[in-house]
């Protein structure tokens, strides 16, 4: 059965950071979808002094779409997403998440930013948002700053934001057209399952040769993380399957996965290796 | 119906009216529009709510239980102990009418100072409101020291382990001997042996425990409750200290039973708060409650040699099964008596030996589980067909044909089924509709399996199983139908309507069935073992034709025509071959009420009854008849991941004869998922007897996204012990389909995966060790 808890429910976005503001604790807890915090208070794992809930803050609902540039809105929901025609287009591998997420009621009301904030290795916007160079916006009543999404998580449920702080945004430059950006979730079943591993991979290729590689990496260690050595194997080189191979052995290697109730690390290490190359051919033989 | 009128083409039958057709079920239309009420929808003033508080440890001694906090909390009303109910235990043996009764199967109701697994219930608290009960469960202070226990049935049966049960363990034993089999495995050409292992399952049905309980004005317990068994009314007051009599289980439609409700559940906490304050009393399971607050499906381990010759006939097999009864007892002999006698499947075997065990250990309780223990010893033999069959080098099917049982031919027990036995053409139908396989790709390979079954229907013939049910029509030519049967959401109560308007010539529009009440309806036995069309069906059956008799016998005389000249159908009376002598089906009602004709009956019907089988051999009759069929299955696996995705799933069931094809068609559904999910991706984790999957984030089964279209193909002997020679089709859905995946994905990938669910870990396992291998 769930703590008891204050709740707050600011009007606007000025209201919310207030709120969060107010407190200089560390046991207020924004709520946007609840999909996860809900079950957590329940089950007690999570013990807020106070919610601040964000369902009016609807400024934080949007999707905007640029020729340079791609802004979310937080509050934006998994079902935004997946109704959205523009990120079909500037995010690919951010709806194959999406439409993997979860199932139908919870896409409803899970949040982008409540995936992020979550800080579980497990969620599912996560490799995506990095494989697309993401930067998330962190906002208080006393201003903002923008982190790299990658450089967000500090550790196992842990990130840099402060506790007056909301994330507001997440946005990124669109890739250039010889690109490809894909995710793949493994699951224990098709709907409605939480990830065991997922891969998100972007590749953008001029002339024949790899210019930037991304490998963002979820369920194989505390954070969810990029395989930067394996990147590092790709870029700047001509591709070949001989490259792919060392480069999927190389994001296993990156990897530090357990063992829980969904599957063994040695499964997670086999898999990521697996999926890493099956992402990769995949990935060349479309540019090709 | 005798055995040579079996055709083998029968064709769905066209001569009914009622009866066989996909008629829209008397309790679809409730359900649709959201008006049928559930047991938990039930509220009354003044009603308390219940928690139960349970151990948190699976082995361990009760040293202090305090509940003064719990009981100072404002809105507590009452917290019941062990205290309040010393010298009370709650009966587990197999319930309903029978008065038969095993030695050591009571367990205590709440914890006296041993806790056997982990959820056994500690105190009752019951309080104003949900918020007070939640907050008292708090409050209750216990403290547990640990006991070693013991976990694995093979452990709990050495000596030194831990005693859970009697004096070693081992909570019931079944041999079933013929013919010598120790010569015919020594004189096979080839002798193949394997060990399968089945898992834990969880019912999982959509609408956990709940109850609430009343004392009426002539002090009965009243209670409204969630079941499959209404007659364990008589275990209540057993429990509670009451006269048979003064109880009264009033059930309602069940969101899904699968056994899982077969048991007693809230039952008795329900009657005990409700008689301690006088008042009405809710208790409604949280999932995590019902999670390990039932005992669960059987874990079977079963060890198959099978000797052959070398063009593929079974010349001996042996057979020995170790079952996991958990911590108490419950209706794991019976459970394990149903796997002994279908341990050799669907094929003749002269030469038999099963030597069954079922030990207690200290993880949950294990009791009924659609197929109980049947469905487990399939997911072995059948696995088992394909690997002798790939020994010998010998197609699967074509190894099967050699050996299929027969029409007329004794099962294990030395038992001659009364009905068709048409598996071999459930296998080559359900095959045929497979098709080709699917084009395999560079690192997706596609499989195809088959798996056959024989399954019971209705109860052990020794339980001398019997059921009631009353029809009446009333004077405006409308029927009523009632019977205690419980409707589990499978469409017992609708079937019963089904059968009455076909026997008396009316539509099923003019039918309401009143049903579940201990007290009101006729006792019509459990919604369990696929009986309830069976029994209840027949009892049905029989009373609507007692009364049919003498309104045909009044018309007859009206149209001056012999009784037999009479027919009934569509709300009218007529004489055959002379449609200008008719009248309305009520009038022909009108006349009998204003003569005093007697328009209803109550009628009893009862299973064939046996002695119990020969313990030393297990021969004799288990069961009133049997039902086969078979599943066929294609699979996707991928290579790299391990990921089996069901592409094709076929049934094909002789169901004896459809009641409501639609309904039927639903079960077959229903049971493919079931199986699917015990197949592929059902896991119930423990930790020294702590469920560590208890949610369905963690246990879990197919998702309409999992599954695919399911064909189903029913065959229709019309040999069946039921009503118009119907069979059963409740356990038999589930039980070929957990074989048949896996032998598809021993088709796939080339290796076989002995211990079921075959997940994608498991089969990475198998590839990588098969690599090593090579």
């Amino acid at each position: 059965m769930p703590v008891e808890y204050e709740l707050d429910i600011p009007q606007s976005l000025d209201e919310a950071l207030n709120a969060l503001a107010s407190d200089n604790g560390s046991s207020v807890t924004p709520l946007a979808g609840g999909t996860n915090l809900i079950i957590d208070i329940r089950s007690r794992r999570e013990r807020p002094a106070r919610v601040v809930g964000l369902d009016y803050v609807s400024e934080l609902r949007a999707i905007d779409c640029t020729s340079e540039r791609v802004t979310i809105g937080s509050r934006t929901t998994v079902t935004d997403l997946l109704d959205s025609a523009e990120i079909a287009k500037a995010a690919p591998s951010l709806v194959d998440a999406a439409r993997v997420f979860a199932g139908h009621m919870v896409r409803n009301a899970a949040t982008v930013g409540g995936n992020i904030a979550c800080g579980s290795p497990a969620a599912d916007l996560v490799p995506p948002l990095m494989s697309l160079d993401a930067e998330v916006t962190l906002s208080s009543k006393s201003g903002s700053r923008t982190v790299a999404l990658a450089d967000y998580f500090t550790g196992y449920k842990q990130d840099v934001r402060n506790a007056d702080e909301l994330i507001t945004q997440v946005a990124w430059d669109r890739l250039p057209e010889h690109s490809v950006n894909t995710f793949r979730k493994l699951g224990r079943r098709k709907g409605d399952a939480i990830t065991v591993t997922g891969v998100a991979l972007t590749v953008v290729v001029e002339d024949g040769v790899c210019q930037r590689a991304r490998i963002a990496l979820g369920s194989v260690g505390p954070t969810v993380f990029r395989a930067r050595q394996a990147e590092a194997l790709l870029e700047g080189k001509v591709l070949s399957n001989e490259l792919f191979d060392a480069a999927a052995r190389k994001a296993a290697s990156e990897s530090s996965p357990i063992d829980d109730v969904r599957a063994s690390a040695e499964y997670r290490l086999h898999t990521i290796e697996t999926l890493t190359r099956r992402l990769l051919t995949q990935a060349w033989a479309r540019l090709a | 119906m005798s055995q040579q009128n079996i055709s083998a083409d029968a064709q769905p039958n066209v001569k009914y009216n009622q009866v066989g057709k996909s008629l829209t079920r008397t309790d679809a239309p409730g359900k649709a529009a959201g008006r049928t009420p559930y047991a938990g929808d039930y509220v009354m003033p003044g009603m308390l709510h219940m928690r139960v508080v349970r151990a948190d440890i699976a082995s361990a001694k009760l040293t202090r239980l305090d509940v003064t906090k719990a009981r100072a909390l404002p809105g507590v009303v009452c917290i019941l102990t062990a205290d309040d109910v010393a010298g009370r235990e709650a009966a587990t043996d197999i319930p309903g009418q029978t008065g038969q009764k095993r030695m050591d199967t009571d367990q205590q109701i709440l914890v006296h100072e041993r806790v056997k697994y982990y959820g056994e219930p500690i105190a009752l608290i019951a309080a104003e409101s949900r918020d007070v009960a939640n907050a008292a469960l708090e409050l209750v202070e216990f403290d547990l020291e640990p006991i070693p226990g013991v976990y694995d049935p093979e452990e709990a049966m050495k000596p030194g382990s831990p005693i859970v049960q009697g004096i070693d363990n081992i909570v019931a034993e079944h041999k079933i001997r013929k013919g010598d089999p120790e010569k015919a495995l020594a004189e096979a050409d080839l002798v193949i042996e394997n060990t399968f292992h089945t898992p834990f399952q969880e019912h999982a049905f959509l609408e956990p425990e709940v109850g609430l309980a009343w004392t009426d004005e002539n002090e009965v317990v009243n209670i409204r409750v969630s079941t499959q068994v209404i007659e364990h009314f008589r275990a209540i007051a057993d429990a509670i200290g009451v006269p048979h009599n003064k109880v009264r289980i009033r059930g309602a439609l069940v969101g899904g039973g699968f056994g899982g409700k077969e048991d007693v559940t809230v039952e008795i906490y329900l009657a005990l708060m409700a008689k301690a304050t006088g008042r009405p009393v809710r208790l409604e399971y949280t999932r995590e409650d019902s999670f390990v607050g039932h005992g669960k499906r059987h874990p079977f381990k079963l060890t198959y040699k099978t000797g052959v010759t070398r063009d593929g006939r079974i010349t001996g097999m042996d057979v020995y099964i170790l079952a996991d009864s958990g911590a108490y007892v419950f209706l794991s002999p019976y459970v394990l008596l149903y796997g002994a006698v279908a341990a050799p499947g669907p094929y003749k075997v002269e030469n038999l030996n099963v030597y069954a065990q079922a030990v207690a250990t200290n993880n949950m309780f294990t009791s009924a589980f659609r197929g109980f223990g049947g469905m487990q010893a399939c997911a072995a033999y059948e696995q088992q067909m394909d690997e002798v069959a790939k020994a010998l080098d010998m197609d699967p099917i074509e190894f099967r044909r050699r050996n299929y049982l027969k029409t007329g031919e004794a099962i294990s027990t030395g038992f001659v089924p009364p009905s068709a036995i048409w598996t071999e053409e459930c296998v080559d139908k359900a095959w045929a509709a497979l098709g080709e396989p699917t084009v395999s790709s560079d690192h997706i390979k596609i499989g195809q399996g088959i798996a056959a079954y024989q399954q019971s229907y209705g109860r052990l013939t020794f339980l001398h199983d019997t059921s009631e049910c009353w029809v009446g029509v009333e004077m405006d030519g409308t029927v009523i139908v009632r019977s205690g049967v419980t409707d589990i959401g499978a469409g017992q109560i609708s079937a019963l309507g089904q059968i009455a308007v076909e026997v008396l010539g009316v539509t099923l529009e003019n039918v309401v069935i009143y049903n579940s009440d201990s007290a009101v309806t006729p006792l019509a036995g459990t919604t369990t073992a696929t009986r309830a069309l069976y029994m209840t069906g027949n009892a049905a059956k029989m009373a609507a034709e007692a009364v049919r008799e003498r309104l045909s016998e009044r018309a007859a005389r009206e149209f001056d025509v012999q009784v037999d000249q009479i027919h009934m159908a569509f709300n009218v009376v007529s004489v055959i071959d002379n449609p200008d002598k008719s009248m309305a089906f009520v009038d022909l009602v009108k006349i009998c009420a204003s003569e005093g004709i007697h328009r209803s009956e109550l009628s009893m019907f009862r299973a064939p009854f046996s002695d119990y089988l020969n313990p030393e051999t297990g021969q004799g009759q288990a069961h009133p008849d049997y039902v086969y069929g078979a599943q066929a299955i294609e699979v996707a696996v991928d290579t790299d991941t391990g990921e089996v995705e069901v592409l094709k799933s076929i049934a094909a069931h002789d169901i004896g004869q459809c009641i409501n094809k639609a309904a039927v068609e639903g079960q077959i559904e229903g049971g493919t998922q079931n199986g699917q999910g015990y197949a592929l991706s059902e896991e119930m984790l423990y930790e020294e007897g702590k469920l560590v999957t208890p949610s369905f984030s963690e246990y879990l089964m197919p998702t309409s996204m999992d599954m695919p279209k399911v064909q189903t193909i029913l065959l229709e002997s019309r040999s069946g012990l039921g009503p118009f020679g119907s069979k059963g089709i409740g356990e038999p859905a589930l039980t070929p389909v957990a074989p048949a995946i896996a032998n598809a994905v021993a088709n796939a990938i080339g290796v076989r995966i002995f211990e079921l669910p075959i997940t994608p870990e498991r089969i990475i396992k198998a590839l990588k060790e098969k690599q090593a291998a090579n």
